[in-house]
């Protein structure tokens, strides 16, 4: 086994018209290695902070964001504030939950995935790319969890 | 001495062509650290290191994916070139028309790329940052080659302008678009704000807010929008929030990259044979059962919302 592998690449590197190839590769390496000092610069600076949910006004700004023609008329928070449920007048529930230093918010559309224990809600959009949530929204995880159930074609 | 140096060297770009996007790197990198140290005086959620480091990477492969698809750009400019129905000379007027010409195309380019899904596809990737530094700036495309979006920069080599030509001064417009990637800009001077491309234009061409969507897509010349009617000035009372209208809320490069090839796929593949192709070439959020939105229908149920001062 020893010796395959530097053969192989002496192999690459006799290859006539590799040059361009070569050039390619040395500066792709050469850019990672920039590219992760600058990632380490904006880590050591403390960049992009602790982002936290304000205020049932923010978060009402999120799901408008987030959904256009949206018009929030029931907010619950996360303790934490990392989270938030939004409900408007027909219905519709934006989750909305912290993405690095900003925040994102999804429409929930069904009430597949979602599990209740005690007062922590985890809640999935069925976007895999969204991700699931767990919240805590205390006394209200309940109503909340009960109210969500009618959610999708097929509700329990 | 020096005017016959820069002519030799206009001559060699006009042939081989000159890309001086390597030049702009260590620029490049020199003013993101200014930046970051701008950022963590005055605003620390300007930056995101996980963002910053997807977009990074997403300009890398950007990069890697042009070194390949050069050849066949190259191959296509070469092909029109060879026949051209006229012979230019590489004068130095020349130059300015045809630099003034290519950002007319980018401008043609860039407008197709937000209003024609096919082509947005490939330019999502740029816009799906929520945030707007100069690191949002490299965060390029891996698909504009197979997209085919370099056609509408290369077709003045059917008319006589030098391949090479057209590769240089895409080069520069390329590099003037990195500086107005930021938010530590507020205005330049009103006579630059009227002509050229700012930051303050650029911001609203990067916001989701409805009043701002698919407006400003100049390249390094605002007059374009101005004449053309795409041109909306940023405002004191409308803050910009920057991304796409369904932001992704993920880091992942394949998800930037392609999550928008793949939701094309998925359309083709549901949609009734009659409706597929417009899931191809009408706007972004276009659905042949109108149960989605697009950046127009956004805009006008948002003016139906305000008063006409207000708009």
């Amino acid at each position: 086994m020893h010796g395959k592998l530097p053969d192989l690449i002496m192999a690459l590197l006799a290859r006539p018209g590799i040059g361009p190839v070569l050039i390619i590769a040395a500066q792709a390496v050469v850019s990672l290695l920039l590219i992760v000092a600058l990632y380490g610069l904006a880590r050591l600076l403390k960049l992009g902070g602790d982002a936290r949910i304000a205020d049932a006004a923010h978060a009402a700004d999120l799901a408008r964001a987030a959904l256009p023609g949206f018009e929030p008329v029931e907010i619950s928070l996360d303790r934490a504030r990392i989270g938030a449920l939004v409900r408007d007048e027909a219905g519709r529930v934006v989750l909305v939950r912290r993405h690095g230093a900003r925040f994102v918010g999804k429409q929930l559309t069904s009430h597949h995935g979602i599990r209740l224990d005690r007062t922590m809600l985890t809640l999935e959009t069925g976007d895999p790319g969204f991700g699931t949530l767990t919240i805590d929204l205390g006394a209200q995880a309940q109503v909340w969890a009960a109210s969500l159930r009618r959610l999708g074609d097929h509700a329990a | 001495m020096t005017a016959a140096l820069l002519s030799d060297l206009a001559q060699r770009a006009a042939q081989a062509g000159l890309d001086v996007v390597p030049f702009a790197v260590p620029l490049f990198i020199i003013t993101i650290v200014v930046e970051m140290i701008w950022a963590a005086r005055h605003d620390r959620t300007a930056y995101e290191p996980r963002d910053t480091l997807a977009s990074l990477l997403m300009g890398l492969g950007s990069t890697i994916a042009g070194a390949f698809a050069a050849g066949g750009i190259a191959l296509a400019s070469g092909w029109l070139y060879l026949h051209r129905v006229a012979t230019l000379a590489p004068v130095w007027w020349l130059w300015i028309a045809v630099f003034v010409l290519d950002d007319f195309n980018y401008y043609l380019f860039h407008r197709a790329a937000h209003r024609i899904r096919w082509f947005w596809a490939s330019h999502v990737n740029h816009h799906s940052s929520q945030h707007y530094n100069l690191s949002t700036a490299l965060r390029q495309s891996w698909t504009g080659f197979p997209a085919l979006s370099f056609a509408f920069r290369i077709w003045p080599a059917l008319f006589g302008v030098p391949p090479g030509m057209l590769l240089t001064v895409g080069g520069i417009n390329l590099v003037y678009q990195f500086w107005i990637h930021t938010e530590a800009i507020d205005r330049m001077p009103r006579w630059f704000e009227a002509v050229m491309n700012t930051p303050s234009h650029h911001r609203v061409h990067h916001a989701t807010n409805p009043r701002y969507l698919d407006r400003n897509y100049a390249g390094v010349f605002i007059v374009w929008d101005r004449l053309l009617g795409t041109f909306t000035p940023e405002r004191a009372d409308d803050p910009v929030q920057y991304g796409i209208v369904h932001q992704l809320g993920t880091f992942s490069l394949p998800v930037i990259a392609f999550h928008e090839w793949a939701a094309i796929a998925r359309d083709l593949w549901r949609a009734p044979w009659a409706a597929k192709a417009g899931y191809l070439w009408r706007q972004p959020g276009w659905s042949h059962d109108g149960s989605r939105e697009t950046s127009d229908s956004i805009r006008a149920r948002w003016r139906a919302t305000q008063d006409d001062a207000a708009i």
